[in-house]
């Protein structure tokens, strides 16, 4: 098997378009999972029942479908029901962080819920009210507690905005499609996109590692 | 402020004028358990009153009602004439006046030393970080940790964590301070520093409640003694009264079980030489 790079390097500013993107796409639905899971995991675990029912059901039905439906029927069926049609990226952003939002809300629900109660009774002792408590005390130490497995989810959303590419989000999948399919080199084409997506996992991976060392002993209580 | 205390024979403090913190009748079930069963007693201003007796006796949930972090079933908590578990009364105005201080410190483990003392201030009262800063460093020097405030709590040992919790309970400069089995957490040998805190803060005139297995701390500092049992005050008085002539029999049974046999203290200050504080 002869390799040639040439169609790499006579397209990269097509796979940069791509590369941009990816790490769009994946910055925005982190960022919109990652808030609904701050407000999801905080009124799940201390909004009462009623919300806790609600947020449940939120979480398992998306947790219950596979990412790949949630996409497709985000953008083409969830316009049907506004009467307006989505981009495929904010069709994507929508999908990839209404799907990772479950996932972090469980995960922060899960990093609430393993702080002891002495630590609230410590925090309202001292004259808090329970919003104050739970931003300034007890938050801070579930976050430091749950960076491990938030870290997990945030690599895999980087990985999950490939996906996109069946709606035809110029991502960086979508674009190597497109070139390997205009140069017959899928071989180099797709190996320098797996590249690629290592090249961004990996160091955030190890990045969220490294901090979590540093930090860890924090969230010890 | 009032004058060091001396070893013997403490009038009852201010019982000529109302108390600051009065419990009547309080009642607290969980379930079919009844843990508190009609607590009454009081607590003037300048006076310590330790509560003592076997665990599980409601001691510590007695401590939890009177700041309105445990509701009661019954019965009242008056901190000065307001209603501690009324309704219309402000719970968070209601506890900046009254420290507490945990059986396991409770300090927060992702502030330093100092923010853990600063942070009821900053938090709750809106003080600047530079005020509280200095407030803290104060109380930081006050309990003899001034060169540990930029360290975490996870640095620090048992003793001096709680003595950290106590600078961080004063910090609010409560009316009132509440601590719950102190030295129930410690090493033998690091309970005589937060007792001498403590006793520290006794002589100055702080009104304290605390909740204590420490015999000798309980009659040399207290004023008043409540002895708990089921949830009931068996016995309440002086030290004197309560370690050297109890007139309950369940108090005795309680002393005589901790070794206590009513024998007047050993001449070497058990509050500074910690290893002869043990039962």
């Amino acid at each position: 098997m002869d390799i040639d790079i040439s169609p790499l390097i006579e397209n990269w500013q097509f796979i940069l378009t791509g590369l941009g993107f990816t790490l769009a796409l994946s910055a925005l639905s982190i960022a919109l999972g990652a808030a609904i899971g701050l407000v999801g995991g905080v009124l799940r675990t201390y909004g009462g029942k009623l919300l806790d029912s609600a947020i449940g059901l939120y979480v398992d039905v998306v947790r219950s479908i596979p990412v790949l439906a949630i996409l497709v029927w985000t953008y083409f069926a969830f316009p049907l029901v506004i009467g307006e049609s989505l981009t495929p990226f904010s069709g994507g952003v929508l999908a990839l962080g209404v799907h990772l939002g479950a996932y972090i809300t469980e995960t922060i629900r899960a990093g609430l819920t393993s702080i002891r109660p002495g630590q609230m009774r410590a925090a309202l002792a001292l004259g808090m009210s329970r919003f104050e408590a739970i931003r300034t005390i007890i938050l801070p130490q579930a976050l430091i507690r749950m960076l491990p497995p938030l870290g997990s989810l945030i690599v895999i959303a980087v990985k999950d905005s490939a996906i996109a590419s069946v709606i035809a989000v110029p991502e960086l999948l979508r674009q190597s499609q497109v070139l390997a399919g205009k140069t017959f080199r899928p071989f180099e084409i797709y190996t320098a996109a797996m590249l690629i997506y290592f090249l961004i996992c990996y160091p955030t991976a190890r990045t969220i590692d490294r901090v979590y060392r540093r930090l860890g002993v924090l969230g010890a209580s | 402020m009032i004058a060091k205390r001396k070893t013997k024979s403490r009038p009852r403090i201010g019982s000529g004028t109302a108390p600051i913190l009065s419990f009547e009748g309080v009642v607290k079930r969980y379930g079919p358990l009844e843990a508190l069963a009609g607590v009454s007693f009081q607590v003037h201003r300048g006076e310590v009153v330790c509560l003592i007796g076997p665990s599980g006796s409601g001691k510590s949930t007695l401590l939890r009602c009177a700041n309105a972090l445990e509701t009661i079933d019954g019965g009242r908590v008056v901190l000065e004439g307001v209603e501690v578990h009324d309704r219309r009364t402000d719970a968070r105005k209601l506890r900046r006046r009254m420290g507490m201080v945990f059986q396991n410190f409770e300090l927060f483990p992702h502030l330093t030393v100092l923010r853990n003392v600063a942070v009821g201030p900053t938090t709750v009262l809106g003080m600047p970080q530079r005020q509280a800063a200095e407030r803290a460093t104060e109380l930081l020097r006050k309990v003899g940790l001034a060169d540990k405030a930029a360290h975490y709590p996870a640095s620090l040992s048992g003793g001096q964590q709680q003595r950290v919790a106590i600078a961080r309970a004063l910090a609010m400069q409560p009316d009132v301070m509440l601590f719950d089995e102190p030295t129930s957490a410690l090493d033998p040998e690091t309970i005589g520093e937060v007792l001498s805190v403590m006793k520290r803060l006794a002589d100055e005139g702080m009104t304290m409640v605390v909740v204590t297995h420490e015999m000798d701390f309980a009659k040399r500092v207290g004023n008043w003694i409540v002895v708990f049992d089921h949830g009931k005050v068996v016995e309440q008085g002086p030290p004197q009264q309560v370690f050297d002539e109890p007139t309950v029999q369940r108090t005795r049974d309680f002393l005589s079980h901790l070794g206590w046999h009513g024998e007047s203290l050993a001449a070497a200050d058990l509050l500074v030489q910690p290893s002869s504080t043990d039962p």
